[in-house]
């Protein structure tokens, strides 16, 4: 067939606001006027804010989502497209360096509606419980506030929200299943499976990932194209923009898209009144608010609290541990690329569909403390390119020789934890962005123990693609995710925020992202994001006007409200919480 | 068919790996015969038909480099990917999409604290360093140099073995600018849908669908491969790969290329 029936495929109709293939929003939403103190604003309508935003509207609150980036129509302005899609990546000036620099922009950083997990590749493994007690287990890192325990009911939640596709029983850290099931497989996801049988490693097949492997409300199966990383345009794989962020519009929330909070305003009592903010046209305004949370991930919200410095906290809002920017993490996330005789085609299936989390804990035959995870990874031909240059040095007729046998290759991840080090760190450097706002600077060096372990990783995910019978198997060295710099803890001299997200410092100033973590396990962050916006915004929702007239700290834990819970996604049809 | 000068320089083209004959330009060079991903633009969604058009359709402009610049640029890159298999009118541009995107200041989103602005590399440092070397190693600046010996220039950069322009790689690490001028090379070459074709990637498959996701298989629309040896051109030495496997930190891989000594 050399066209459709009916000609080349056409756009929806142009007044309809598209989120995936089938789902649409209705406009106009509620707006508030920045004269109204609202009760929230939310500075980033990312994995965590839109959680958040959608949990806060539901119990009632009138709540605004300030978010840097465009609130995306799936249709117009996303594209199955490599090169065309780099407006979904946070691509403003950064500055990286110290003696292992991090690559920020697409390996890491969203923007717009959604933030990152409108580009995650969706994997979404629980932590393990370990990952609570690093500390006291192996004396490196950190212990969290909290356990295992307390978010495992947000894990459940959360899983059944985006929902989540995966084995009916998945081995590794709290043994659980998955209520949806698991995807085919690819040809990436066979060699994984084919080399790690050979040398009796357990795998996970087809998931864990949140994306549908059925359709599901409005929202179509996954159709296997493998831009999951562009978008997903089908609507398939969850990002907060489809999954939480129209069900906090029809319950009255306000999102203001391609808003840049420069600054949040401290009042006299010690407590924070609003954000000033950019609005597309440079003008500056004002959002009043009786309580600010930030959710601009690992790099903003530390730069944003720096920029908000103000008499008293000299040294960046709530900072008054120091410790504010400090402990980023990113994953060890170096690809091994195997060549088969025959062809893969690894740009087919989502890149996420199988993994192995048998090396994830502290092994004491080890020379280094926790571990890591070996997934799949499906890069495109501009990723792939890349890969090859570091991997094997290629250019010129040789890079062009390599490309073409793209489709002999197989590509695993291996997702290593690096500790948590104070001079791992986010600060700002003297060069401003586009309105005049100290741009951040990010400096990152290996340890001894990330070293370590980045060599036992990489030489074991070689062993696996040796095993599955590549002919050839080469390495490029990276890193993936981003975590910390505005950890979480209880001890108010050594942390940024308490259990709860709530600064240590100012009762009405919250923060709520992936910057928040002590530690960071060799798991995908991004369900671990999610469940704990949600047990804030229990938190936050069971305190109610507490939070806005008084100081008071309040740790007692919140039951989990799972009517709070965009409606369809749990307690009707199959699968059932009890 | 339009023969470009550098093609018509046997020296210049790949060459059959039995006879040492140069390979037959090709409008579709790769083993995926009669393969076209835009053949099948009327299945994808409009905004991805879109976009790919633009991009095969539109002749590219200069706005940021000047004629020289441009011309400088464009050489470098025939060495970084070399496109001498090709018919002209099916070489890809690689200098077009990189002016329009340093006319934009548009960046990865970071800059190495090692590195000068993405800007500043193409207009000064990234000329002065190259030619400096062309200087040094064969007495002209790298445009006057005859092919053979720009890959020697470019491939004493790929190695981190220059053997002038000190002061420029104090303000410049090298193998950050390897990996930069490297990095919009492939940005722009594997962007485009004729690459696309060449490698046997299947492009955008919304809303249609990939089906057959095992064993390499191609859907009915794309195409078995059909693989065949070639050799690169004599006047090139662009053709070796090492794998850096042993290297298994990011900043070893990318300032080192050969294996360090102890281990």
């Amino acid at each position: 067939m050399k066209k459709p029936i009916l000609g080349a495929f056409e756009g929806p109709p142009n007044e309809r606001h598209m989120l995936g293939a089938l789902q649409h929003i209705d406009l106009p939403m509620r707006r508030f006027r920045e004269s109204d103190e609202v009760d929230y604003v939310i500075v980033g309508v990312g994995s965590a804010g839109g959680v958040l935003l959608q949990r806060l509207a539901r119990a009632g609150f009138n709540v605004v989502g300030l978010e840097a980036g465009p609130f995306w129509d799936t249709e117009k302005d996303w594209v199955s497209d490599e090169a065309g899609s780099h407006d979904l990546y946070w691509e403003d000036p950064r500055i990286t360096g110290g003696s292992d620099p991090l690559a920020l922009g697409a390996n890491n950083c969203g923007k717009g509606v959604g933030g990152g997990s409108v580009h995650w590749a969706a994997f979404t493994p629980r932590f393990h419980p370990s990952d609570f007690e690093v500390y006291t287990r192996d004396g490196v890192g950190a212990d969290w506030p909290i356990s295992y325990a307390d978010i495992k009911p947000y894990y459940e939640q959360l899983e059944l929200e985006m929902p989540v596709a995966g084995p009916a029983y998945y081995p590794w850290g709290h043994p659980h299943g998955y209520a949806y099931g698991p995807h085919p497989m690819g040809g990436v996801g066979n060699a994984l499976i084919k080399g790690c049988t050979a040398l009796n490693i357990p795998v996970s097949i087809g998931g864990p990932v949140a994306i549908l492997s059925g359709s599901h409300g409005d929202r179509p199966h996954c159709i296997y194209r493998g831009f999951c990383i562009q978008g997903c345009k089908v609507g398939a794989k969850a990002s907060t923009l489809i999954t939480h962020v129209p069900d906090a519009l029809k319950k009255g929330a306000e999102i203001r898209e391609r808003c840049m909070v420069s600054r949040v305003e401290l009042g006299k009592q010690g407590r924070v009144t609003g954000v000033h903010y950019f609005d597309l046209a440079g003008d500056l305004h004002f959002q009043k608010a009786k309580a600010v949370i930030i959710s601009g991930y690992a790099i903003e919200t530390p730069r944003l609290l720096l920029n908000s410095s103000c008499p008293g906290f000299e040294r960046g809002l709530a900072n008054s541990s120091d410790t504010l920017g400090r402990y980023l993490m990113a994953q060890a996330g170096n690809v091994v690329m195997g060549r088969f005789d025959r062809p893969v085609r690894q740009y087919k299936a989502p890149p996420a569909h199988a993994l192995t989390e048998e090396f994830y804990e502290t092994d004491p035959k080890n020379d280094f403390a926790r571990g890591f995870a070996i997934q799949t990874v499906g890069p495109l031909p501009i990723a792939f390119g890349k890969q090859i240059l570091a991997a094997k040095s290629a250019w010129g007729w040789g890079l062009r020789r390599e490309m073409m046998d793209y489709n002999h290759w197989a590509a695993f991840g291996l997702l290593g934890e690096i500790l948590p080090w104070p001079d791992n760190r986010v600060t700002l450097a003297d060069e401003k962005d586009g309105h005049g706002l100290p741009i951040a600077h990010v400096s990152f060096d290996l340890h001894d123990n990330d070293k370590k372990l980045i060599k036992a990783a990489k030489e074991k995910t070689m062993e696996v693609m040796e095993a599955a019978g590549a002919i050839e198997v080469v390495q490029e060295a990276r890193y993936a995710h981003l975590v910390g710099a505005c950890r979480m803890g209880s001890d108010p001299r050594k942390s940024v925020v308490d259990k709860f997200g709530r600064s240590h410092d100012i009762p009405n100033l919250f923060v709520c992202d992936g910057s928040i973590l002590p530690t960071q396990g060799s798991a995908n962050p991004g369900l671990t994001i999610q469940a704990l916006a949600a047990r804030t915004a229990d938190y936050l929702v069971s305190q109610g006007q507490a939070i806005f007239n008084s100081n008071e700290r309040n740790l007692s834990s919140p039951t989990i409200r799972r009517d709070l819970a965009p409606p369809e996604t749990w307690g009707k049809g199959v699968p059932r919480i009890k | 068919m339009n023969i470009t000068i550098e093609q018509a320089d046997p020296s210049r083209r790949p060459r059959d790996a039995k006879t040492g004959e140069p390979l037959q330009l090709t409008r579709e060079p790769g083993y995926y015969p009669r393969f076209s991903t835009l053949s099948q633009s009327p299945f994808w969604d409009e905004a991805t038909r879109l976009t790919v058009e633009k991009r095969v359709q539109s002749s590219p402009q200069m706005k940021f480099f000047t004629e020289e610049e441009w011309k400088f640029w464009a050489t470098v890159f025939a060495h970084l990917i070399p496109q001498t298999d090709r018919t002209a009118d099916r070489q890809i541009s690689i200098v077009g999409p990189l002016d329009h995107r340093l006319y934009l200041n548009q960046t990865v989103g970071y800059r190495y604290e090692s590195m000068p602005h993405d800007r500043d590399i193409y207009k000064t440092y990234g000329i002065e360093a190259i030619n400096q070397e062309s200087q040094e190693r064969y007495g002209g600046d790298f445009l006057l140099l005859p092919h053979l010996h720009q890959d020697l220039v470019l491939k004493a950069i790929h190695d981190r073995k220059p053997l002038s322009g000190k002061d420029i790689w104090k303000k410049m690490s090298i193998h950050r600018f390897w990996q930069l001028i490297m990095g919009d090379a492939i940005d722009a070459y594997y962007a485009h849908p004729w690459a696309w074709d060449e490698v046997g990637f299947g492009g955008p498959a919304y809303p249609r669908a990939y089906t057959r996701l095992e064993r390499g298989e191609p859907e009915p629309w794309e195409v078995e491969e059909k693989p065949y040896d070639w050799l690169a051109p004599a006047a090139s030495v662009s053709d070796e790969v090492e794998s850096t496997a042993y290297h298994h930190t990011e900043s070893d891989q990318n300032s080192h290329t050969s294996k360090p000594r102890s281990k």
